[in-house]
């Protein structure tokens, strides 16, 4: 099966380290293309390739501010990864619960032998 | 594979399709590793709230299986095969997990105890062995689910999100 395209795919986009460097710094607010590029240490072009992929799939957009074009993050383009984790982890957080709480009174049952 | 690769690059491989969950359990490692090992224990937590199972057969050993049916809350049947790879007690269990014998879509996974004062840490590690085995999981885990809790999850998260964002 041919792999989807990496601007067509969320995974495949964070699949990219460097892109999910980008993705971390964006959390704490938006950044124009130059800082984000001098923190990774990476050219700008660079960065910008890596803005460009992360804006087609909706992990990213951007604003112009004055002279400046800011970019951030893009909280609905998460929605798929989020949904792929959600599910799974819960399904398992849920059971640990229920394991934790099924170990206790195994102990407790133990202990008043 | 060479330990002078770069760390990065050799997590990066499975990254985008393995899942940790971690979580600390309160009671002794040996208790913890227990109710991994009989079907009496098992069936008494395994799945959310709500669910039940229905074991045809269970062998716990490597190459051993357990056989059953998963039963949601609202009545939907779910077949379940998990076959054990390797056996450490009571430190590590690893585990293939699909819906039949010969499934092509199973996916192993870790599951290590570690002490953790007087309670234990479960870890446990997931990789899928393609992104399409992963997504067809994914689906399936998303119909047991039913959604509502991971959507109101999903909602606590982007909150925040949109909050850090906001005041950065």
């Amino acid at each position: 099966m041919a792999r989807a395209a990496t601007t067509s795919d969320v995974f495949n986009a964070i699949a990219e380290p460097q892109r999910r460097e980008i993705m971390v710094l964006l959390r704490a607010g938006e950044r124009p293309v130059t800082e984000l590029a001098r923190e990774l240490g990476m050219t700008q072009p660079r960065a910008s390739k890596h803005l460009r992929v992360l804006r087609e799939v909706g992990l990213v957009r951007d604003r112009k501010a004055g002279k400046q074009r800011l970019y951030g993050l893009d909280a609905r383009g998460l929605r798929p990864v989020h949904e792929w984790t959600g599910g799974f982890e819960r399904f398992w957080s849920e059971s640990f619960d229920r394991l934790d709480a099924y170990v206790r009174d195994l102990k407790q049952a133990r202990q008043e032998e | 594979m060479s330990a002078t690769g770069r760390g990065g690059s050799a997590q990066s491989a499975t990254a985008d399709r393995e899942i940790v969950i971690s979580r600390v359990i309160d009671a002794p490692r040996e208790l913890v590793f227990e109710a991994f090992t009989e079907v009496r224990h098992l069936s008494r937590w395994w799945g959310p709230e709500g669910f039940t199972t229905t074991t045809r057969s269970f062998e716990f050993r490597v190459g051993g299986a357990w056989d059953f049916a998963m039963h949601g809350p609202d009545s939907t049947d779910y077949q379940e095969w998990i076959s054990w790879t390797e056996i450490a007690p009571p430190e590590r269990i690893a585990l293939l997990h699909g819906e039949s014998r010969d499934d092509p879509n199973a996916f192993e996974s870790v599951l290590t105890f570690e002490p953790d004062g007087v309670a234990t840490r479960i870890v446990m590690h997931t990789v899928f062995p393609t992104k399409e085995l992963r997504d067809e999981a994914v689906e399936k885990y998303h119909a047991i689910e039913g959604g509502q809790q991971t959507l109101s999850n999903l909602a606590a998260y982007l909150t925040e999100i949109v909050r850090n964002g906001a005041e950065g």
